[in-house]
């Protein structure tokens, strides 16, 4: 293991907290800083001297035994599925409905189904059903896109480079 | 000093673990407190955090496997705890986690365990500002100094996408003390 960068080399002065607004406002300069590549973090002392003993000691207590806050749940969970079965059951028999044809479906309910379910429909298929060629992107979304967004979009969302290479082939 | 090998086979050996286990965390302790440190920034959080790190070590080492380096799996351990560590907590606080992040950097000035300069004080405000990944591989390429292929085996991400991730921390970093 390389030797970390984690010793603090910020002694406190005296004085250091009575100053410490006073130069912090000195400091602050117009131009971007360079930045020394301590932190300033610091640990209490005799902290890492101790750790292996507290360590040992939270080994050494017995493992807490965890304990099932609602031992009951899951009757009670039991009991609500057979409620809802018989909900379900009377639910279903009380509309039973007649037969059931394309024309009843609601424009709606279809794009829902659309939206929620995956329809295995390959791009191919897609593409033949679609004319593409008359698509414009504001027919696909309806807030217009500007470009800050889209890159603020890629900055957060794209861990991998290959992940933008569009297929060319095509 | 012991070899990485010998020091897991004695941590699964009943008879040699409790000295193995001594051995492990004074090696382990500096760079992994200092690790989770700056994810989490507050020492106290820190100390818990790297208890429960060695602590899951302990008890799980019989499952490593050694696919990995040592280092890198107790690496992505403490990671792992210590990410976890700061989503619960901002979720108690009613946070998300961006603006948990950012308080807690804020917080940093009035923290007794932080003695950097305005300027350092600048730099954690900026990458408290940071997406999570993006922050972490920040952290570990600048001041861990760590090289892409090691970062690349704890986090378990393509050095690629790594570099990416570095090249946009550093450009939103600039920026944010440019603008700040």
């Amino acid at each position: 293991m390389k030797e970390l960068n984690n010793k603090n080399p910020f002694k406190t002065p005296e004085d250091y907290f009575e100053d410490f607004t006073g130069r912090l406002m000195g400091q602050i300069s117009e131009e971007v800083p360079r930045i020394k590549k301590s932190e300033g973090f610091t640990v209490p002392d005799g902290y890492f001297d101790d750790l292996h003993s507290n360590i040992e000691n939270k080994l050494a207590g017995p493992q807490v035994k965890v304990i099932a806050l609602h031992r009951y749940r899951k009757y009670y969970f039991a009991a609500a599925a057979v409620a809802a079965a018989m909900v379900l059951y009377l639910g279903v028999q009380w509309n039973a409905p007649q037969e059931v044809r394309f024309e009843d479906l609601a424009n709606s309910d279809i794009e829902k189904y659309f939206e929620t379910n995956e329809f295995g429909l390959s791009t191919m298929e897609i593409a033949e059903v679609i004319p593409v060629d008359e698509l414009e992107i504001s027919d696909i979304l309806e807030n217009r896109l500007n470009e800050e967004n889209v890159i603020d979009y890629l900055n957060n969302n794209t861990d991998e480079f290959e992940e933008l290479n569009l297929n060319t082939d095509e | 000093m012991l070899t990485e090998e010998t020091l897991v086979y004695e941590l699964k050996d009943g008879n040699t673990r409790a000295s193995a286990f001594e051995v492990l965390v004074n090696t382990y302790k500096k760079p992994l407190y200092w690790h989770i440190r700056r994810i989490v920034l507050d020492h106290d959080d820190t100390d818990d955090v790297l208890q429960n790190t060695f602590i899951k070590v302990f008890r799980n080492i019989e499952g490593f496997k050694g696919d990995s380096k040592l280092y890198s799996w107790m690496y992505r351990i403490a990671t792992n705890e210590a990410l976890s560590f700061i989503k619960s907590k901002s979720k108690i606080l009613g946070q998300d986690l961006q603006g948990y992040q950012e308080t807690m950097a804020n917080n940093l000035e009035a923290d007794i365990y932080f003695e950097g300069d305005a300027i350092q004080l600048k730099l954690q405000k900026a990458i408290g500002t940071l997406p999570e990944k993006q922050k972490l591989v920040f952290n570990m390429k600048y001041f861990e100094a760590m090289k892409y292929e090691e970062i690349s085996e704890i986090l378990e991400t393509s050095v690629g996408g790594l570099k990416a991730s570095y090249h946009l921390a550093v450009k939103k970093i600039e920026a944010y003390l440019r603008s700040n």
